[in-house]
């Protein structure tokens, strides 16, 4: 029994209207909640609000909130890039085959685990039986067991995507492994982890459950000191002011809110930035 | 003629097999590096093991004091501190009304991800198969942008928007609506909160922040749909949706599911949006629109509560809400990933911000 | 009854005080002498309690009850302008947490509408409850038209257990005689966090109803009996938020945040206290309620206020304390600080000035009370 040309016509118009409803649920609350986030920040974004922390209480501020934020991203890119960009080279460079594949199966496993969890682990471990108290190394370390297998499999791939001639010609010319990694496959390769690390502290500026309990939150402006050293920052500002009444308390809310995804597609845009001068650079250097 | 390297199944294989000098060929400095970035590749599995092993170990006395209530009971109460009596339960002592059920999180979690699941799968392969086949190639760039752009949007962010603004109209607008529904699915009967806080509304803000996950493995897996397959069905004179239902959807159905358990994963980890959004009770929903808690979002909220426990139990107890989410995630995730791998070795989706 | 049990948490508290020794470090017993100019403590009868402005700047963190924390943002900056080198960072997250968090020395000073249970005080020998302010709670509710109903504890009891569930309820009606209630629903608002405010509220619940004591009974958390349309808030200024939003409401809040819920046209009820007087919060019915209470506060400072027998006494009331953990004092700078600061703020020179109590509505400490809360200060050496 053949369908009719009509029938097949329609089925297919009706389809195509689903799907493009679809397209627009996906777009349009995305574009709906970016916007009304900022539209919402927007008559917040006044000088006070970078001069001022969250302890004035006439005018409050981010600017502990921001700095510690910035503080924890240092520290995230110190611990997490490092780590990870050595384990990547690892995984790439030297790991026989056997081992390799376990290694970044564990590490893609480790990206499954929910962030309370990190965070939860991380208080009692840290904070409680370590008694570090709150502090800015328990939040660093949280933080970088999250991103840690982003940077490691970003630069992995930005390693092996290095052309094969220029491996070829490395052997060709008797290098030591360390001196080609430095010399011959970092240079291509450098735009590729950048890009990967940027994307993790995109991830990282954006997360609130496993700070919660290790950098619980501090109304001051960050200070020097690892151990029992609460630390503010952006995320945890909406958090805890959305839930509070008060004019003031959600124009603060919102702010934070504002800054926070600023930052965030601040951080996006311009992984993505260097990941496209990378394939212009690579198309220029196809041998 | 295109020369990529492909195996039985018609599938490319990864990047190019790395060339390396030989083992024997080591200098000093590579060994130390080899060392060095050996143990640096080590530390996730590290970390895993880390995390595993005190989850258990905090948690086993909480599992011995509950025993098969955890999944039974969906009472969940840390005790009250300032009786002068505790209680006794195989051996181990928790303040007095200790009862660490986690069937109602178990529930609100379960509940909140499969809605969000459910939703997000045809709205993603939908707006994935739309944005392939109609969009002109100049469009293509900047809509996938958008997807980028809602992957990166932080989890309290969401939640922000969630209580402030898509909670307010749900309850005001859709709610009312849905509400008719009631007639046939008596779930769907009852009454809301005037913010719209509750299941329904955490479970569309879920399935908004799963899309992304679903939606960009998908367009990854569409793109590499043999070009010939789709050109021949369609000189067989196939219209465009018969294609996508003959050759198409075949051809990734198995990396959807995949990618499908990789969003529940995420959803069931999901902590500070649904916090904001689920209402924080401690039962199970009455209707849809019900108020009710899942595992993360419990440990979120009452881990600082928990720790007022003079016994520790309640510390214990959130251990254990926490190893049971991980086995979940875990499950969930290993699966989505083993699948995902056969398929394809694009990298990880981006976009977490729990 | 009510007072008996507390007094005998008190003795055991005592005993077990007395049987451990106070500061864990063995170096500094004997506080070091202040480098900088100090201004002495101003407390009338004090016993020589080291204060002064600390060698080098010391912060102190402070966490907690919700309803003493607007007290501790007015007191901030006045403690910074009196000595220059404290800076005091308040914080909220109830009182479960202000106590935790203080006695794992993870903050110096936790604030707690609740002193410490008994378990606590034994697994942190030396731990100590300083209370700096009395304050109330008051009972709100939203029903229009109704600013002022009488109600008993007896009647919330049941309202929060669930047996009565309408305003026009013949037991609310009986208490409102000549007043004609609406056949709203009563919809129950409590705290979800671990909460100083419950521990007061449920500890005049018990007081009022024998089922509510033999039941839920008091504490910072308590299994609450389901009440189907029960609604939960974190934080007294989402008590009263929640209770703005909920017609028909019910909500227990504390009173430095009352003023914000009655420009919110919410109406607080009358409570019937132990002689049968109908009172609401106010600085007379708060101080009478002090005053009858004043008389039997035990060493260790953890007494209740709840339900006293007195002509006019308000039967919510409550020591607002600090609770501290000489044990995990690491400096001897910051243990000066601590003391330094509780001074302070206990002076009606220093914080407890009129002004400062009045915008949150807290009574000063009994003038009795002073040379108790002295001795305790001075167990705080670093």
């Amino acid at each position: 029994m053949s369908k009719t040309p009509r029938l097949r016509h329609v089925r297919g118009v009706a389809f195509w209207i689903l799907c493009g409803l679809a397209l627009l649920l996906i777009i349009t609350p995305a574009v709906a909640i970016i916007l009304s986030v900022l539209v919402k920040a927007a008559p917040q974004l006044k000088l006070s609000l970078f001069t001022n922390t969250t302890a004035d209480l006439q005018n409050p501020g981010l600017q502990n909130a921001i700095l510690g934020t910035l503080v924890l991203l240092l520290g995230v890119a110190v611990v997490a890039g490092s780590i990870g960009v050595l384990g990547g080279i690892y995984l790439a460079e030297f790991a026989p085959r056997r081992l390799g594949g376990p290694l970044r199966f564990f590490s893609e496993v480790l990206a499954g685990v929910p962030s309370i969890v990190i965070g939860l682990v991380a208080y009692t471990a840290f904070v409680e039986a370590l008694h570090w108290g709150f502090s800015i190394l328990s939040a660093i370390i949280a933080l970088s067991l999250l991103t840690l297998p982003y940077i490691v499999k970003t630069t992995e791939v930005s390693f092996s995507q290095v052309p094969r001639s220029l491996r070829e010609a490395a052997i060709a010319l008797g290098l030591s492994r360390i001196t080609t990694i430095r010399k011959v496959l970092l240079p291509p390769a450098l735009p590729g982890i950048i890009s990967g690390m940027v994307i993790a502290l995109a991830i990282a500026t954006g997360e609130t459950a496993p700070l919660l309990y290790t950098a619980s939150f501090s109304n001051t402006n960050p200070s020097a000191g690892l151990f029992h050293n609460p630390i503010g920052y952006l995320t945890y500002v909406t958090y805890y002011y959305v839930q509070l009444p008060g004019a003031q308390n959600q124009a603060l809310a919102s702010a934070a809110a504002g800054v926070t995804i600023l930052l965030v597609l601040l951080l996006i845009f311009a992984g993505r930035a260097i990941t496209a001068r990378q394939r212009r650079l690579m198309a220029r250097l196809d041998v | 003629m295109i020369l990529v390297r492909r195996r039985a199944g018609g599938l490319p294989t990864g990047p190019a097999r790395v060339a390396r000098a030989r083992t024997h060929e080591l200098t000093g400095g590579d060994r130390v590096l080899q060392w060095v970035s050996g143990v640096a590749a080590t530390i996730p599995l590290a970390g895993l093991l880390f995390i595993t092993i005190i989850l258990v170990v905090w948690a086993i006395p909480a599992i011995i004091y509950s025993g098969f209530g955890v999944f039974t009971s969906d009472k969940f109460f840390i005790g009250n501190f300032y009786s002068l009596n505790f209680t006794s339960v195989n051996g181990v002592v928790a303040p007095f009304g200790a009862n660490y059920g986690a069937l109602t999180f178990i529930i609100g979690t379960l509940t909140s991800s499969l809605i969000a699941l459910v939703l997000a799968v045809p709205i993603s392969v939908g707006g994935v198969l739309m944005l392939s086949e109609w969009i002109p190639r100049r469009l293509e760039g900047p809509l996938s942008t958008f997807l980028e752009l809602l992957a990166g949007i932080p989890s309290v962010v969401f939640g922000f928007w969630g209580l402030t603004v898509f909670g307010p109209f749900l309850g005001a607008h859709v709610f009312p609506a849905l509400s008719h529904l009631g007639v046939i699915l008596p779930f769907f009967k009852g009454s809301w909160a005037y913010n719209g806080q509750g299941l329904l509304t955490a479970s569309l803000v879920l399935t908004l922040m799963i899309i992304p996950i679903i939606a960009s493995t998908t367009r990854q897996l569409v793109k590499r749909v043999p070009v010939l397959a789709s050109e021949g069905a369609l000189a067989l004179g196939m219209t465009r949706y018969e294609v996508v239902r003959v050759v198409t959807i075949p051809y990734v159905r198995t990396g959807i599911i995949a990618s499908a358990l990789l969003g529940w994963g995420r959803a069931l980890g999901e902590t500070i949006a649904v916090l904001l959004i689920i209402g924080m009770a401690n039962n199970p929903p009455v209707n849809i629109y019900g108020t009710t808690s899942t595992l993360a979002s419990t440990i979120a909220d009452d881990l600082d509560s928990a720790l007022s426990d003079g016994t520790g139990m309640a510390l214990r107890a959130m251990a254990m809400l926490g190893l049971i989410l991980l086995i979940m995630s875990l499950v969930t995730n290993l699966t989505g990933r083993l699948v995902v791998r056969r398929i394809s070795t694009e990298s990880l989706p981006v976009g977490r911000g729990v | 009854m009510n007072v008996r049990r507390h007094a005998s948490i008190g003795f055991a508290v005592i005993t077990g005080a007395i049987l451990v020794s106070a500061c864990g470090s063995t170096s500094t017993v004997t506080a070091p002498p202040t480098s900088a100019p100090a201004s002495t403590s101003s407390s009338p009868t004090a016993a020589a309690v080291q204060t002064g402005n600390p060698a080098g700047p010391q912060t102190l963190s402070e966490a907690g009850s919700s309803l003493l924390y607007p007290y501790l943002q007015k007191l901030a900056p006045g403690v910074n302008s009196a000595f220059a080198n404290i800076t005091l960072t308040p914080a909220a997250g109830g009182s479960g947490t202000g106590q935790s968090e203080a006695l794992s020395g993870t903050i110096d000073m936790g604030g707690s509408d609740a002193y410490l249970s008994a378990s606590q005080v034994s697994a942190n020998p030396g731990a100590l409850n300083i209370p700096i302010a009395v304050s109330s709670q008051a009972v709100n509710y939203n029903l229009a038209g109704f600013p002022n109903l009488k109600l008993s504890g007896n009647v919330i009891a049941q309202i929060y257990q669930g047996t009565i569930t309408t305003w026009n309820n013949s037991a609310i009606a009986a208490l409102n005689p000549g007043v004609t209630l609406p056949a709203t629903p009563i919809v129950p608002i409590r705290r979800s966090d671990s909460s100083g405010d419950t521990f007061i509220f449920t500890s005049f619940l018990s007081a009022t109803n024998p089922t509510w004591s033999s039941g839920p009974s008091f504490g910072t958390t308590v299994s609450w009996p389901t009440v189907s349309s029960e609604l939960t808030a974190s934080g007294n200024p989402a008590m009263v938020d929640t209770l703005h939003s909920t017609p028909g409401g019910i909500a227990y809040i504390g009173i430095s945040v009352e003023s914000a819920a009655l420009v919110d046209g919410l109406g607080e009820a009358e409570l019937e206290n132990a002689s049968g007087d109908y009172v609401q919060p106010d600085q007379t019915t708060v101080t009478a309620a002090v005053t009858a209470g004043a008389g039997n506060i035990p060493a260790s400072l953890a007494a209740s206020l709840i339900y006293e027998m007195g002509a006019q006494a308000y039967p919510i009331v409550n020591f607002e304390y600090l609770i501290i953990n000489p044990s995990k004092i690491t400096s001897a700078d910051t243990a000066l600080a601590i003391r330094t600061f509780i001074e302070w703020a206990i002076s009606p020179t220093g914080g407890a000035t009129a002004d400062n109590l009045a915008a949150v509505n807290f009574e000063p400490l009994p003038t009795t009370v002073i040379p108790q809360v002295n001795t305790a200060v001075a167990q705080i050496t670093g």
